[in-house]
């Protein structure tokens, strides 16, 4: 059918040619003629692609499918035609029109671009990053930990609640003493590189956390549920084994390399946010399991040197393991591994422990439960 | 249609947008809902149709801009982009906080916490040069995939020259408490301007940065109201009054940036020039646009209130017969649920772009005129650019805008 007119562009040039446009069924092709052209063009139907999204939808506008260096595969002429019998009759006779077609090698460059990137992110999350926090938290000087930890324990209590810093901090003395004495005792003999500072704070959760630099914190309300003097002796060699590995410095190290790289990963889409706070999550929490595994190894050593029976750590996690009920969270996105586990480990070496004696008096016992008054 | 002023052998073409609301609206709600289906690898050919859209709409008359670039070159820009700031980000922002974490003094007072918190903040300065290099790479990237009467726009290389640019002006800027911005302004521009091609003819920046000092007036009048009215609710005893004014003086404030962008928009587009003797005007109504600007705010608030309430509704419509009704009912009324939601936050995503970016686009497009544009019949093509990361950097930074 046609001619109709249309305008023509070349690709050469930015000037507008008027062309006449024949459909020719028959031979499938499209027959482009004008003053301006130096021969008729013959668009064969098949080769034929239009642009699509276009705002003006009444118009056509096409190209056609060539093998060139440009970003898509098409040849850079463009044919606009906006008389709407022949549009439809084009649309309806050329098959391929929205066909998306690709550069050849270009699945290749997907897969390869793909694992380069995926292995990159990797590299960096899982090996270089833990190394290069491994390092720095080793060589940085021991003040500058503390001086960190203490802003990680102010930091805590504004979270917690407290209007001025240090009031939180429990200071019962006769409490404090016996704290003391516990420390002393399990630290009797170890070579550990770290003044340790041990504290309570007023808060009902059972919960204790090593700051860097050799800084502790155990919660008023893990010393009211514990089973007796051998458990909170437990969670203390715990929190000893973590600021003697500086894991507290190590994580937050990592965590700063491997936050940016992963919200840059997962991009900002609906629900972008989520994903970014999972996957941190995640990471994070694969990091800590290590880390609490072997500070559990770590305790236990301790608790025999000291010859502190480990069954209170046993009682402890078992509690624990009662407090998160039936809703475990799974483990991979638990920062701790499994309680059950860590009792069951407890309590096999209790069995192998002898002579054992309890870390503290009944008195002293009750003084420390008193700490906060 | 066709709107081609005669003035004697010189030719006028006035610009043209021609996108609607509707099919804009319906590609950015399907190609937001498959975004968030595919976890967000889809917005690569998401923005590509976006984009295919509004530059289409863009005219004189007669001709449409056509937007070549593709979702698949996009994906492997940022996949390529990402093996470079993978390695970069990470150790530079563990660097920094190390570093960060050596400056530690004990906090004495809550100001030093404080002060310290702000001091780790610093490591997001790292990313700064790369924000640079990738908006310019980005901007070298739409122009390779822009296209007019099937020839080539296009932009040099010179990204890492821009951010160097770019960290000096800003500098300079916010020492001179402002007083430089035009400077800013105008040197950046015309280092971008004049790496600029379409086709075989390049774009030139003419006109004088001093022009633009004038244009910053009313920015320092909103200043001086503010300070102002902080000064007298401090001092006199009139706190009320001296607030109220404190405030007027911030939306004059604001009212001023809007104006100065505007104003030295339109200046430094009819000091453009390109193959030296074709030239443009810009006569965009400010108080038009700063309406436009308010009025699409207003809806798209309005749009996201109602829809959210609807989704609120409907939940509730569809979950409490479903409790009523056994497990097998709850668990298709949680599909739905999921399906509502994604529904609704993929048609408030698309709302700002409807309502206040396509308008702004619209307003601005109609205001350019090109003088001389016979000349343009003259111009060639130039070769193909690949696009350098095709916004790879951008999109890993998070920078790109949608259109």
């Amino acid at each position: 059918m046609g001619p109709v007119t249309g305008s023509f562009f070349d690709g050469q040039h930015a000037g507008r040619h008027r062309v006449e446009v024949t459909l020719d069924e028959a031979a499938g092709e499209l027959i482009v003629t004008g003053p301006s052209l130096p021969e008729a063009l013959h668009w064969p139907c098949a080769r034929l692609r239009a642009l699509e999204d276009l705002a003006r939808g009444y118009s056509l506008t096409l190209t056609l499918h060539a093998e060139t260096e440009d970003e898509a595969p098409r040849d850079p002429a463009r044919l606009t035609i906006n008389e709407p019998a022949m549009v439809a009759r084009i649309r309806e006779l050329c098959p391929d029109l929205h066909k998306r077609d690709l550069h050849r090698g270009t699945w290749r460059k997907i897969w390869t671009r793909g694992a380069m990137a995926v292995g990159a992110v990797v590299l960096m999350l899982f090996v270089i990053l833990p190394r290069m926090a491994d390092t720095l938290a080793t060589i940085i000087p021991v003040e500058r930990e503390i001086a960190f930890g203490k802003s990680v324990i102010a930091q805590m209590e504004r979270a917690l609640g407290a209007a001025d810093l240090g009031d939180l901090r429990c200071r019962g003395e006769a409490g404090q003493a016996a704290l003391d004495r516990m420390v002393a005792r399990l630290s009797e003999g170890q070579d550990l590189q770290y003044d340790l500072e041990v504290r309570v704070f007023d808060d009902g959760m059972v919960n204790a956390f090593a700051a860097p630099g050799g800084q502790i914190v155990i919660m008023r309300g893990l010393l009211e549920d514990a089973s007796g003097p051998d458990a909170v002796a437990a969670v203390l060699a715990h929190e000893i084994g973590h600021v003697e590995a500086r894991d507290a410095t190590r994580i937050a190290l990592r965590a700063a390399g491997s936050a940016g790289l992963l919200s840059m990963v997962l991009g900002d889409f609906t629900g972008g946010t989520i994903a970014v706070v999972l996957g941190e999550r995640i990471m994070q929490a694969s990091y800590t399991r290590e880390a609490e595994a072997a500070a559990d190894v770590f305790a236990l050593d301790m608790l025999n040197a000291a010859g502190v029976d480990s069954s209170g750590m046993a009682e402890f996690f078992d509690y624990i393991g009662e407090l998160q009920g039936e809703f475990q969270i799974p483990e991979y996105l638990s920062t701790h591994p499994a309680s059950e586990a860590r009792a069951e480990r407890a309590r096999d070496n209790a069995e192998g422990q002898e002579g054992t004696t309890p870390v503290l008096g009944e008195a002293a016992w009750q003084a420390l439960k008193g700490i906060c008054g | 249609m066709i709107s081609r002023l005669q003035t004697g052998a010189r030719e006028t073409l006035q610009g043209h947008y021609a996108g609607q609301r509707k099919p804009l609206f319906e590609i950015a709600v399907l190609t937001a809902l498959l975004t968030t289906l595919t976890l967000g690898i889809y917005r690569f050919w998401a923005k590509t149709r976006v984009r295919r859209y509004v530059w289409s709409s863009i005219n004189d008359g007669r001709d449409s801009f056509e937007y070549t670039g593709t979702g698949l070159e996009k994906l492997l820009g940022f996949l390529a982009a990402m093996v470079i700031l993978a390695i970069y980000l990470g150790v530079v922002q563990m660097g920094l906080y190390y570093f960060g974490l050596t400056l530690f003094i004990e906090p004495q007072t809550e100001k030093q916490a404080m002060m310290q918190a702000a001091a780790m903040g610093i490591t997001a300065l790292a990313v700064l040069p790369l924000v640079f290099f990738a908006k310019y790479r980005a901007r070298r990237y739409k122009m390779a995939r822009t296209r007019w009467r099937g020839i080539r726009f296009g932009a040099e290389k010179g990204a890492w020259g821009y951010a160097a640019r770019a960290m000096f002006h800003w500098l300079l800027s916010v020492l001179s408490l402002g007083l430089l911005l035009p400077w800013q302004t105008f040197r950046l521009e015309r280092y971008v301007t004049d790496r600029s091609w379409y086709g075989d003819a390049p774009f030139q920046q003419g006109g004088k940065w001093t022009a633009l000092l004038p244009m910053m007036a009313q920015i320092y009048m909103g200043l001086l109201i503010m300070v102002g009215g902080g000064t007298m609710a401090a001092l006199t005893s009139l706190p009320e009054e001296g607030a109220m004014m404190a405030g007027l003086g911030f939306f004059w404030f604001i009212a001023g940036v809007v104006l100065y962008r505007v104003k030295a928009f339109c200046y430094l587009t009819t000091h453009k020039t390109l193959d030296g003797n074709i030239h443009f005007d810009a006569e965009v109504d400010t108080a038009s646009l700063v309406a436009t600007v308010f009025l699409g705010a207003l809806v798209v608030a309005v749009i996201t209130a109602v829809v959210y309430g609807a989704l609120g509704a409907g939940v509730f419509l569809v979950v409490m017969p479903a409790v009523t009704m056994g497990q097998g009912a709850v668990f298709i009324a949680g599909i739905l649920v999921i399906a509502a939601y994604l529904l609704a936050t993929a048609i408030i995503s698309s709302l700002a772009l409807v309502w206040i970016v396509q308008p702004i686009i619209h307003q601005v497009v109609e205001a350019i005129s090109v003088e001389n544009a016979d000349e343009l019949q003259f111009i060639e093509q130039r070769s193909h650019d690949d696009g350098a990361d095709a916004e790879g950097f951008a999109d890993a930074l998070d920078l790109a805008a949608a259109v």
